[in-house]
């Protein structure tokens, strides 16, 4: 997959708080995190106890011990081995736990928060943004708070107790050793943070050339007319030398940052010797504890560069955290207000046992829509609809016509209260909606948008998307009754053929056809019906038409319509246009007004009949 | 430039020649950072004996003759005797041999990743030369999906396989070679005791891997379905905010949310059982060494510093080695990975007949002509058959006919997309397949019928018909398309970006923007694929006329089939299944029984059924 949303944030202030917020994620697995966090401590003191099988081996040696004194090194030594190994075990299972369902409750988190959110929230976000907010922000949290947390608390309390340890057995040569830490934190921080911005730069070169790759494999008919093949290679080279540029930098980086650290060990490996040895040739100190103290002052360049690449990590991933958790903390605007919460509740029985009352105690039926001086905008700057009027009756079908960005899709959404009315108040019955329960209105809404979108799976299992219990007869019946049904009977497995990802298995108008079933099988009260622009063959077509006059009956229609033998038929038809209605009637009026709708008229009507024309041939 | 990875005599190259040729050019430069690897561990497994030596002849007096090696390494810092007044000698030369040792590595480090990364780029670019040049006939029977995978997880693959794979193997032998002979000279059987396990080691890695490749994979699957949930789900959010189904999508994404989980959990068990037992081994062959060097010191076999200094490059020889096993099952994929990039640089590209290329120094003067036209093989195209027209320059052809009559075949043709089968198309008389491909196609401004535009700004996708236009040409070009205004009123103007991280475009304002591109190169012949389709009347008779008047009048070919563009031909041609079935102009045709005729009857007659219902409502 290609990531072509790659942040370059770096936060160089690590914002605890919100850490702790995240951090919550891993405390909801108290019975992996304690046994992580015991073995973490735990090997810190294990690892700080090997030297100490060195050091007594060498005394044996040094004391001219009895040869079978041997198994007391050999047996310290396969002690703290074993004892290694089965934390390591240990750890590796917690740690990936941890990681792996922390990834699995965030994720279930923020999807489940996406699918509350309004149309609004989605309008302003790209959807390939919104994706990688779920897949790869959410990964990348997880591994830094299990293996981050694991590395943090072992890397501190290793070099904690190599430090005890040395300062028990002699404090001065501990204090010569130590010294070197300081200089070992201040580079490791330096580089690490380094080496990582630079592989988000070599991330960021590889997504452009991605992109690239994809754009001169779509593109090579175009830029073969163009002539442009070598001025797209060179193009190309650009990015892949950025890319090798930050490649070699990252890999200098790292060949300057290993030999600098290991210059400072041996530094401590030699103070050791020089203030050790002069111990050692005193007395002072026997030869096993001088090799020991050795060992240890290379052994501090391990925890130390882990916590450094831990807490650069941090950094790199307090922009996703600051985005995971903002999304969590977004709630939906538009939803029942207090009064409606506590209507659904006063007739929460009464709703059930009587078929005719909603669960907000208002009558189920839907009488009529009414838009009241309604106006509505997205954002400050522009308005998209100024004080707009309609009456709605049951039984009636309203075509709204009109050019593109007029406002026409504007005013469905109203009516399905995807978006509410900033001006003025949408009534049904004579109620504002803002008073009517969200979900019960919703589900009264049967939709079939431009662009069909069906899911991955059988024709079947779009279809009872729109009624989840609907058996397998009320399908066929509602696939019946949009005439979708033919087409479906000669497709390989009928009812059972997968369509594929977006339904790319079938064509636009059959996409239709099948979206068509899908809205009218959850016998919704109002129908809103967005026509496609695109070609759809003379046939198809004719099918959609005669399915639509079958299910508009009995409810209230709103059509956004580009089809001649559509707009006739409406009860009503607006012309839509710069979100102000031109011009409203039924088809008789506005022909016989000779205006904007006479025009508009004349040009599809002559267009239906070309493209007829160029079919038939 | 010879990252060549194919042999030329074609067919399966075996994988070891395969990797070889890959490397070619930097052999040298990888030679240089293997010697610079060898010097840089050779200098740094000086730094520990330098405290072995030090506790041997200086700290415990120990018989001299034990250890030739360490002896060398006393005397270069001093000699006993100096040393013994003078500790700060020994640390000076542990500081001394550390820095020069880190040098190398540095220089290693730097020369190998020079060399990784420059045949890494060097393939990218040479598989992107490639594809953009390569025939239509491949690139129509190939899918982007599967091509793209080729050009990144592939070599993404050859990617890690050069900067890291080949870095360690490279690192872990020569870590062998210069650890064994400092060891066999120390100590010859302690070197047994403390180095026997590691064939047991890499061997473990191996097989271990091995074993386990397939639940990577089974990872990466269920992370690409759990992908593909959150996709399907956001693309059509709508949808499902439409029907309400919230919960029924929640508890859809719950699945493939937990199966990834549960497989990255056996993922995660089989690793801990992978370090742990290797953790073991490791420590287990270091205890070994332990206990027989303490053995061996105290029969007077070995010495302290000996023991000491085995200890501390067994540490650095063992850690690297563990990874060996895991590189090695990777190989497998690298050379999966070179299988299939190779496979795209053995297709051929488009050349050139080996007759005599001409290249006419001026620009065609815009006639074309076909003769007997034939053609039939490609998967994209419709076959046509014996087609023959002629246009003069400055002429405008137009060509009609039902969808899947060959119109576009056509224009492919004369772009020379493929050759005819059959008879010739020439262009100022030359037979066009004698010119050069780079030359015809110079000739010709084109609008595709699904216009492709580059994710840049608009300003940028204009000036791809003419890098060296002025600012005040794009915008006459855009005037001319009609879409001046429009990109005026983008926030960003001409700079708006277009596609992924940008705007998207609607189809009409695609094609505009496409069709001031090919204006802006103002070629002797444009070509227009049903390029007004999605653009309203009113607009494309405006652009046509924009086009009539312009100066310097062009030779124009156009698919179309709004009389309005039409009747302005100077010759039509109406095609269906292939064939040209009528051939006139306007007068003529109006006049014919046809297509034409039947068309314009429509467009200038209003009919019946629509004067009656008119009167009806007035």
């Amino acid at each position: 997959m290609s990531q072509p949303y790659i942040e370059d944030e770096f936060r160089n202030k690590l914002d605890l708080d919100l850490w702790k917020r995240i951090f919550r994620f891993a405390l909801k697995h108290k019975r992996l995190l304690i046994p992580l966090t015991s073995s973490a401590l735990l090997l810190s003191v294990v690892e700080a106890f090997f030297p100490f099988a060195t050091k007594v081996a060498i005394e044996i040696v040094e004391q001219g011990r009895p040869v079978v004194e041997v198994w007391k090194p050999g047996a310290i030594y396969l002690m703290l081995a074993t004892m290694l190994s089965v934390l390591v075990l240990i750890f590796i299972r917690c740690a990936g736990g941890i990681s792996h369902h922390i990834s699995h409750d965030i994720k279930r988190d923020c999807f489940k928060r996406l699918q509350e959110l309004e149309f609004a929230f989605y309008d302003a976000q790209p959807t390939g943004w919104l994706i990688s907010r779920l897949t790869a922000d959410c990964d990348r949290l997880s591994r830094i708070l299990a293996w981050g947390f694991l590395d943090l608390v072992w890397g501190v309390f290793y070099v904690l107790a190599m430090s005890a340890v040395m300062l028990a057995i002699h404090w001065k040569l501990a204090l010569v050793v130590l010294s070197t830490i300081p200089p070992l934190i201040i580079i490791s921080r330096f580089f690490q943070k380094r080496m990582l911005l630079t592989s988000r730069q070599i991330r960021k070169h590889n997504a452009r050339i991605t992109a690239s790759y994809n754009e001169g494999i779509a593109g090579v008919k175009t830029t073969k007319t163009l002539g442009r093949e070598t001025r797209a290679l060179d193009e190309f080279k650009g990015m892949s030398s950025d890319m090798y540029g930050a490649s070699v930098r990252r890999a200098m980086l790292g060949a300057i940052y290993l030999p600098l650290v290991m210059t400072i060990g041996s530094i401590g490996s030699g103070l050791a010797l020089w203030y050790g040895g002069q111990g050692a040739l005193n007395g002072a100190i026997t030869l096993g504890t001088l090799v020991m103290f050795i060992s240890f002052a290379g052994n501090f360049f391990f925890p130390i560069n882990q916590i450094a690449m831990v807490l650069a990590e941090m950094q790199g991933a307090q922009a996703a955290g600051e985005r995971v958790m903002g999304l969590l903390a977004t709630y939906p605007k538009i939803k029942d207000s207090d009064n409606v919460k506590e209507r659904l509740v006063t007739y929460e029985k009464q709703a059930r046992e009587d078929p005719n009352l909603a669960p907000d105690g208002y009558p189920h039926i839907i009488n009529e829509i009414e838009f009241r001086n309604i106006g509505f905008s997205y954002n400050e700057k522009e308005t998209v609809l100024h004080d707009f009027n309609l009456t709605a009756k049951r039984g009636q079908t309203i075509a709204l016509v009109g050019p593109s960005g007029g406002g026409k899709s504007t005013i469905v959404s109203l009516v399905s209260r995807f978006y509410e009315p900033t001006k003025g108040q949408l009534l049904i019955n004579g109620v504002d909606y803002r008073n009517r329960s969200l979900d019960w209105l919703q589900g009264q809404l049967g939709i079939v948008l431009q662009t069909p979108h069906l899911f991955n799976g059988s024709i079947t299992e779009n279809i009872r998307y729109g009624r989840l219990e609907a058996t397998d007869e009320e399908i066929v019946e509602a696939a019946k009754l949009v005439n979708a049904h033919e087409f479906i009977m000669k497709l390989d497995d009928g009812y059972e053929t997968k369509i594929g990802e977006g339904g790319a298995l079938l064509s636009t108008g059959e996409k239709q056809l099948v979206s068509f079933a899908r809205a009218l099988i959850a016998n919704p009260q109002i129908f809103i019906m967005d026509e496609a622009t695109s070609s759809i063959d003379t046939e198809t077509e004719k099918l959609i038409q005669d399915g639509m006059r079958n299910v508009f009956e009995g409810r209230i229609s709103f059509v956004i319509a580009h089809r001649l033998s559509t707009i006739r038929s409406a009860d009503q038809i607006l012309v839509v246009q710069k979100g102000v209605i031109e011009e409203q009637g039924t088809h008789e009026e506005l022909l016989a007004n000779r205006g904007h709708y006479y025009e508009l008229y004349v040009n599809q009507f002559r267009r239906e009949r070309v493209r007829a024309e160029l079919e038939a041939s | 430039m010879n990252t060549q990875l194919h042999n030329s005599q074609g067919g399966a190259t075996p994988a070891y020649r395969l990797i070889w040729n890959l490397i070619g050019n930097e052999r040298l430069t990888y030679g240089i950072a293997a010697l610079a690897l060898f010097l840089a561990t050779a200098f740094q497994f000086f730094v520990p004996l330098i405290g072995s030596a030090t506790i041997d002849f200086v700290l415990t007096e120990q018989k001299a003759d034990a250890n030739p090696l360490l002896k060398y390494v006393i005397a270069i810092i001093g000699g006993p005797g100096l040393v013994k007044n003078h500790l700060w000698l020994p640390a000076l030369g542990m500081l001394g041999f550390a820095i020069i040792g880190g040098a190398f590595s540095f220089i290693q480090k730097r020369r190998a990743s020079i060399a990784s990364d420059g045949i890494c780029k060097r393939l990218k670019d040479q598989l992107y030369n490639h594809i953009q040049r390569m025939t239509n006939r491949y690139l129509d029977q190939s899918q982007t999906g599967d091509l793209l995978q080729r050009c990144t997880s592939d070599i993404e693959t050859i990617r890690l396989f050069l900067a890291a794979h080949v870095v360690e193997i490279g690192r872990a032998l020569i870590l062998l070679v210069t650890v064994l002979p400092i060891m066999l000279i120390m100590n010859a059987w302690l070197t047994l005791a403390s180095t026997f396990m590691i064939p047991f080691i890499v061997l473990f890695g191996y097989f271990y891997f091995k074993r386990v490749k397939k639940i990577f994979k089974e990872v990466d699957e269920s992370e690409g379905r759990l992908t593909a949930v959150v996709q399907e789900n956001i693309t059509g959010i709508r949808v499902v905010r439409a029907f309400g189904r919230h919960d029924f999508e929640i508890r859809k994404f719950a699945t493939p949310n937990q199966e990834y989980r549960d497989t990255s959990l056996r993922l995660t068990r089989l690793m801990s059982m992978f370090w742990a037992p290797s953790d073991m081994m490791n420590l287990t062959q270091i205890g070994i060494a332990l206990v027989a060097g303490t053995y061996m010191a105290l029969q007077g076999m070995t010495t302290i510093g000996t023991l000491f200094g085995f200890l501390a490059l067994l540490n650095m020889v063992l850690w690297p080695v563990r990874m060996m096993g895991r590189i090695l099952t990777d190989l497998g994929k690298t050379i999966v990975a070179l299988n299939r990039i190779n496979e795209i640089l053995t297709e051929p590209i488009e050349t050139e007949k080996d007759s005599v290329k001409i290249r006419p120094e001026r620009p065609t003067s815009g006639r074309i002509a076909m003769r007997n036209v034939t053609f039939s093989h490609s998967e994209s195209d419709t076959t046509v058959e014996n087609i023959n027209f002629a246009v003069e320059p400055g002429e405008t052809l137009a060509i009609l006919g039902p969808s899947g009559a060959g119109k576009s075949t056509l224009m492919h043709l004369l772009l020379r997309f493929y050759d005819c089968d059959s008879g010739e198309i020439l262009l100022d008389g030359f037979d066009i397949r004698e010119l050069e491909r780079q030359y015809v196609r110079e000739q010709f401004g084109v609008v595709l019928q699904e216009p492709f535009l580059y994710s840049r700004s608009i300003k940028e996708n204009i000036r791809f018909g003419n890098q060296v236009a002025k600012e005040s040409e794009i915008y006459e070009v855009a005037r001319l398309a009609s879409i001046h205004d429009t990109i005026a009123r983008f926030s960003d103007g001409y700079d708006t970006e277009i596609g992924e991280r940008g705007i998207t475009l609607s189809g009409g304002q695609r094609q505009r923007v496409a069709i001031s591109r090919a204006l802006l190169s103002n070629p002797p012949i444009l070509l227009l694929d049903d390029a007004l389709s999605a653009v309203d009347n009113e607009t494309e008779s405006a652009i046509i006329d924009a086009l009539k008047n312009r100066h310097g009048k062009q030779t124009t070919v156009v698919i179309a089939h709004r009389l309005s563009t039409l009747a302005h031909a100077d010759k039509i041609i109406v095609m269906d299944k292939g064939r040209i079935i009528q051939t006139g102009t306007h007068d003529i045709l109006t006049r014919e029984e046809g297509l034409y005729k039947r068309l314009w009857d429509i467009q200038t007659s209003l009919e019946e059924s629509f004067q009656e219902e008119a009167m009806k409502a007035s």
